[in-house]
């Protein structure tokens, strides 16, 4: 099984929604490729960022098996840091699903 | 030599993004905007003027290190505590976990340096074996945070504190030594490193 684009920005898209849910309205997230996560710029904050991190590695392992670290050193030695943006997320998500196959 | 090294660990901790300073009188009306806030929804109710909040600094126990959490350029934006030192049993409690300011947090891995500060200071300093905590059952994202650091799940406090006007159960977490260096620090690092270069370039923490 490989994981689709649109799957990776499902994925993506709930760990979003369930984060808006525990956050105050004033502070919920939008969702668009261009939308910046986490560094100069971003829309949220670190303890928002672990709730991303879990809830992707979360929905990785329980619907494709897959054991992908979001924030490993893999991850943050890459020169575009894979929640920079909700784009940059989801191509880090399918390179390393696909290259772990 | 217990009173030495807690004078010590009372002193600013500095990291790449985030730096501790301690908790002081003048910190009154700032942090009492912080607890009236509806970011404190899930602590408990403290002071309700700054007068009251003053003297609560000011009364804080020599068993509390209680700081402000600041961005490298000086500005307040929280406040943290390790509260309940116990240097016979070895513990005590990371408590009053607070980002009064979350709009000069936002991208900045603030919160998460501000509680390896902490954790260094409790075991790296103080030498103690065991932090623990609490989180509310409304507080899902925290106890999500607390885990992912490397915070054990030790039990369930039913209906123990009154918060937003009903009875909430508590979930006590603990971290121990080992899973502060095995597990906390390397997700840490991780997710420090995630926020890119920090604006003053990196730095070593003292």
């Amino acid at each position: 099984m490989t994981i689709r684009p649109e799957q990776a920005k499902e994925i993506i898209r709930d760990a979003i929604a369930n984060l808006n849910e525990e956050l105050p309205e004033v502070e919920r997230v939008d969702v668009k490729p261009s939308t910046v996560l986490f560094g100069m710029g971003a829309e949220i904050d670190s303890l928002s960022l672990v709730s991303l991190v879990v809830d992707i590695e979360t929905a990785l392992s329980d619907k494709f098996n897959l054991d992908i670290a979001l924030a490993d050193e893999e991850a943050t030695a890459r020169p575009v840091l894979p929640f920079s943006t909700v784009q940059a997320l989801e191509e880090y998500i399918l390179e390393r699903a696909n290259e772990s196959r | 030599m217990t009173k030495s090294v807690i004078e010590i660990a009372r002193s600013p901790h500095e990291g790449s993004f985030t730096r501790l300073r301690p908790l002081v009188a003048e910190d009154s009306e700032l942090t009492l905007r912080w607890r009236l806030s509806k970011r404190a929804m899930h602590l408990n109710r403290g002071s309700t003027s700054v007068e009251q909040q003053r003297a609560w600094i000011q009364g804080r126990p020599a068993t509390e290190l209680n700081f402000v959490i600041e961005t490298k350029d000086k500005m307040a934006v929280g406040m943290l505590s390790l509260i309940d030192i116990d240097f016979t049993h070895r513990r005590a409690e990371a408590a009053r976990f607070l980002l009064g300011d979350e709009i000069s947090t936002r991208g900045l891995p603030v919160a998460v340096e501000a509680m390896k500060l902490l954790y260094q200071v409790a075991f790296d300093q103080l030498g103690l074996a065991r932090v623990y905590g609490t989180v509310i059952e409304d507080n899902p994202r925290m106890l999500k945070w607390q885990k992912y650091l490397g915070m054990q799940v030790e039990g369930r406090l039913r209906q123990h504190i009154m918060i937003n006007d009903r009875l909430q159960d508590v979930i006590v977490v603990g971290l121990l030594e080992a899973e502060f260096r095995e597990i906390a620090l390397p997700r840490m690092a991780g997710l420090i490193s995630l926020a890119g270069i920090p604006p003053h370039g990196i730095e070593e923490p003292e």
